[in-house]
């Protein structure tokens, strides 16, 4: 498959700036920008980083640059969430989509683990859910209080979740912000500092799961976006990352009445 | 359009966590965590995803200073090494060698310690080159080699995730400290239900998701150590076979112990006899358990006597020589291993060769053409006293700051203010930079090459992301400068990998290490005694470095300063997650800055009451050696009677009131036990 991906990119070189890729060199692997000339026999596609993030920097910083991306099922999803946010540019990107292993699939708990702008390998299987969502609804309402309570009293304010996130790209973070989060502390005031960024997330979550690996408390994240992701769908009819065309429901004007249940659902 | 990741190594704890520098055009544009690093693993706490934060702050240092009519004016590189070269050869054909003392730096690289190191004793002819290991593990490397020949970390990190059944953390406030590390520990308990026993004064973030949390009273760690070595030998939880056939001393140190039970234990540091009995048998009943300590252990007047302690514990229980548990002194900085391995002490050349060998002697001799007296140098603690008397003419410190980070403050001034001629190499004007006649500036780790050696022995590659500023430079090309100004041959080095050839020749456990292998393996710990040895992540297995582990029988003595009528509070010093050290390059870094801007003194709500706080929020601290103001924290999470202040903030220095009295053989001072008087600020009554 690399291989295939290899020989697509270098063809893409010669119309293309530049494509974004991950790149091995010496004891390490990390994001990378391929331009024409490279050594392609570098570019790799595992482990995974938020290569959006990168693609969306690059489109800032230099305003004509045509990129390509060689892109799994959800940098494709955080790309649509981005470009609906004016992020990332779609007429400047190209993106080399390529299929997860059915491996991958299962680790990731991964609902959709292929793009659909699919160039190389075949659509796994997708994965099971998370089988802590199933155990945090069976909790009563105080259990689940308590299950956050012990996780995020492991939390060392990192920010690694948000650092990661392709979709975290505001400016000021109302998590720094100490009208809502007393600064300095650890862990940070509960539940406020997780819940806020839960609720930022909502209409933006991809289920790329980088949050949950970036955390060196080992927090259950991922749960929490499970959860969001869940009710966006249920009440708003949202799936993020699924559709480019859909307006993201939280930033539209609430004469659009926009919840399910203001309907008469 | 010039796109690069380049690997490098954090400049902040010792965890050894390693991160990409993005740099797009030769400009610093991010950082990546490095999901192939064994340590980090694709996670960083906020000062590695911050790690950059400094480095382009328009404070830095970009041109030589030389001072003139009191004014630290810009010069030229030829200038001021010239004038450096001058005086050094001038005071120690007046005074001799012993004149001139050096400080090294734990932020430095092995490669620039390794030469600060030649310079001194080669170039100078003095053993007086120390570092600030002498501020946090001297005790360490004393007591560990006194009890098992070699003075590091006997395991490493990954062990943690993977082995360990048990952790016992004594003075050390690992998630805050280490917060890496913390991450393994928190995974082990998670997902494989190891246990975990914190003591600790203070209630950290640990001892808060602890299966046991013990509090005590500041410098009663022999007593407690005492008294869990009680409980497992009287309730038979020894490793007889591991005592028999691998140690020395155990009859005397079981003779001492046995004066130790829970409860005259509890009488002396406050831990209830119960609690630590359940938390000896945790220790003893979950093999492989992982004893994990740091300056709560080392900076006392008794450092060395709490560390023999740990080792005692270890080795009576069998925790040593096998993979998940050993005695495991985290290291502060990055590369404080690495600055002691190199050499950066008064007492042994690179490799804990000791000075006072003839036959090291020679062998340095024979290679660097000239070295110093076998004569053991002064520390630290006793440099800074030397320049207050005068004995120690010219002072020469690289990337260290003594003005925040040495006891009593107010003794370090007069003493540093008084140096004939005082040089400071480094990256910002700190503090001590200010008192300096010249000054140089060197390089940021993101800007130069090298290696750093971590907590674990574990030996990374650091390298050049972008050019340093203005006319700045890296420390090992400045040492070169200069050495070759003073005539010296040996020092014509073209980058750090030849610097290595030199050690890895000298340095029987860095003879197997090169860059070659550095970048195909990622890491290697030392010992690393051969080009084709796979470097050693557990020491003593199947013996000792010394042979048999040998027992201590220790005895608890009091700290140097009990509170009183007048100073009736004890005070304990330690860090923030949010900060490090002295506060030169954290307080630089927007992110970190805005989470704590200025210091703090935490306090129980018992003692804010008893002091009349009264919803004030700032506070006077004194102790017999100076006075600070800074804001209050009232929290439970420390005990009554015991206050706490991080030491990173320069205008309200912990060290200002912090005692001087040091450990008998190691020289460490005792930071974490003064006792201090706490008073609401009079501004706050309206």
């Amino acid at each position: 498959m690399i291989e295939e991906i290899r020989t697509i990119v270098a063809g893409l070189l010669d119309e293309l700036d530049a494509v974004v890729a991950l790149r091995r060199s010496g004891e390490g692997v990390a994001p990378h920008l391929f331009q024409k000339g490279d050594d392609l026999s570098e570019l790799e596609i595992a482990p995974r980083y938020p290569l959006m993030t990168l693609v969306s920097r690059l489109h800032k910083r230099f305003p004509a640059i045509r990129l390509g991306v060689v892109a799994r099922g959800c940098d494709e999803r955080a790309y649509i969430e981005m470009a609906k946010r004016n992020q990332i540019d779609p007429d400047r990107l190209s993106i080399i989509g390529f299929a997860c292993t059915a491996e991958e699939a299962q680790e990731c708990y991964c609902a959709r683990p292929y793009p659909q702008q699919l160039l190389v390998g075949t659509p796994p299987p997708p994965g099971p859910v998370n089988p802590i969502v199933a155990e945090y609804d069976a909790l009563p309402l105080a259990e689940r209080r308590a299950f956050w309570r012990r996780h995020f009293a492991r939390c060392i304010k990192c920010y690694g979740c948000r650092n990661i996130c392709p979709e975290c790209f505001c400016e000021a973070c109302a998590m720094e912000d100490a009208v809502w989060v007393e600064p300095g502390l650890l862990a940070p005031p509960f539940p406020t500092f997780h819940l806020i960024r839960a609720m930022h997330m909502a209409s933006r979550c991809v289920a790329c799961r980088e949050c949950e690996h970036a955390c060196p408390a080992h927090i259950p994240l991922t749960v929490l976006y499970d959860l969001m992701r869940r009710d966006m769908e249920a009440l708003l009819g949202y799936v993020p990352g699924a559709d480019i065309a859909a307006p993201p429901p939280l930033s539209v004007t609430l004469e659009e009445t926009p919840l399910r249940v203001a309907r008469g659902h | 359009m010039d796109y690069r990741n380049t690997l490098t190594t954090c400049i902040y704890c010792g965890a050894g966590c390693q991160m990409y520098i993005e740099t797009i055009d030769g400009q610093i544009t991010g950082v990546w965590p490095a999901k192939t690093n064994q340590i980090s693993q694709g996670r960083l706490c906020i000062k590695g995803w911050n790690v950059t934060g400094f480095v382009d702050s328009p404070d830095r240092l970009t041109t030589p200073l030389i001072r003139k009519d009191g004014e630290l004016v810009p010069a030229g590189w030829d200038q001021a090494l010239s004038l450096i070269a001058g005086k050094l050869r001038a005071v120690r054909q007046e005074s001799g060698p012993d004149s001139i003392g050096i400080l090294a730096s734990a932020k430095c690289t092995n490669e620039e310690n390794y030469l600060m190191n030649k310079f001194a004793r080669a170039v100078i002819g003095t053993n007086n080159i120390d570092h600030c290991a002498r501020l946090c593990h001297a005790p360490t490397v004393v007591g560990l080699a006194a009890a098992f020949g070699s003075g590091a970390m006997t395991n490493s990190i990954p062990e943690f995730e993977t082995d360990t059944n048990c952790f016992l953390i004594m003075g050390s406030n690992t998630s805050e400290g280490h917060p890496l590390i913390a991450s393994r520990i928190m995974k082990a308990q998670q997902e494989r239900g190891a246990r975990l026993v914190v003591i600790d004064p203070r209630e950290t973030q640990l001892a808060r998701i602890a299966d046991l949390y013990l509090p005590f009273r500041p410098g009663t760690d022999v007593a407690v150590l005492n008294g869990l070595m009680h409980v497992i030998i009287s309730e038979g939880l020894e490793d007889r076979l591991f005592i028999a056939g691998r140690t020395e001393g155990y009859e005397e140190m079981k003779a001492v112990v046995e004066q130790y039970t829970p409860e005259r234990v509890e009488e002396i540091s406050g831990v209830p006899a119960d609690r630590l009995r359940q938390a000896a048998r945790m220790y003893a009943q979950n093999r492989p358990s992982a004893f994990i300590y740091s300056m709560g252990i080392t900076q006392h007047t008794t450092g060395v006597d709490n560390v023999k302690s740990v080792a005692n514990l270890a080795m009576l229980t069998g925790n040593l020589g096998i993979v998940g548990a050993g005695v495991n002194p985290l290291r502060g900085q990055n590369n404080v291993q690495g600055a002691c391995d190199m050499g950066a002490l008064p007492n042994v050349y690179p490799g804990y060769q000791a000075v006072t060998s003839e036959e090291v002697q020679k062998k340095f001799q024979d290679v660097w053409g000239s070295t110093s007296h076998t004569g053991v140098g002064l520390t630290v603690t006793e440099m800074v006293n030397a320049v207050g008397e005068g004995r120690l003419r010219a002072l020469y410190v690289m990337a260290e700051n003594p003005m925040v980070s040495d006891p009593d403050l107010n003794h370090a001034r007069r003493c540093l203010e008084r140096a004939e001629f005082l040089v400071v190499q480094d990256i910002f004007l700190s503090e001590t930079a200010q008192l300096a006649h010249v000054v140089l500036p060197g390089a940021a780790f993101v800007e130069k090459d090298g290696t750093f050696t971590a907590t674990d022995r574990r030996v990374q590659r650091v390298r050049k992301a972008v050019e340093p500023p203005g006319e700045a430079r890296a420390d090992w090309e400045i040492i070169c400068l200069l050495a070759q100004k003073m005539g010296a041959t040996g020092f014509d080095f073209a980058s750090p990998k030849e610097i290595m050839e030199e050690i890895a020749r000298l340095t029987p456990s860095y003879a197997g290490i090169s860059y070659e292998r550095l970048e195909e393996l990622g890491f290697l710990h030392w010992p690393c005694p051969a080009p084709d040895h796979p470097g050693t992540p557990v020491l003593h297995q199947g013996r000792f470095a010394r042979g048999l582990g040998r027992f201590h029988a220790v005895e608890f003595q009091e700290p140097a300063e009990l509170p009183d009528a007048d100073y009736p509070f004890t005070l304990t010093t330690g860090r923030s997650i949010f900060h490090f050290h002295t506060g030169t390059m954290t307080r630089r870094t927007a992110k970190l800055h805005q989470e704590v801007p200025e210091a703090y003194i935490e306090m129980h709500p018992d003692d804010a009451a008893r002091i009349g706080l009264n919803g004030g929020r700032r506070v006077r601290v004194s102790s017999r050696r100076g006075q600070i103001e800074l804001g209050v924290r009232v929290t439970r999470r420390i005990k009554p009677g015991v206050v706490f202040i991080p030491f990173h903030f320069a205008e309200a220095a912990a060290n200002a009131l912090t005692n001087a009295a040091i450990d008998p053989t190691a020289k460490i001072p005792e930071y974490k036990v003064c006792a201090v008087r706490v008073e609401p600020c009079h501004q706050d009554v309206s």
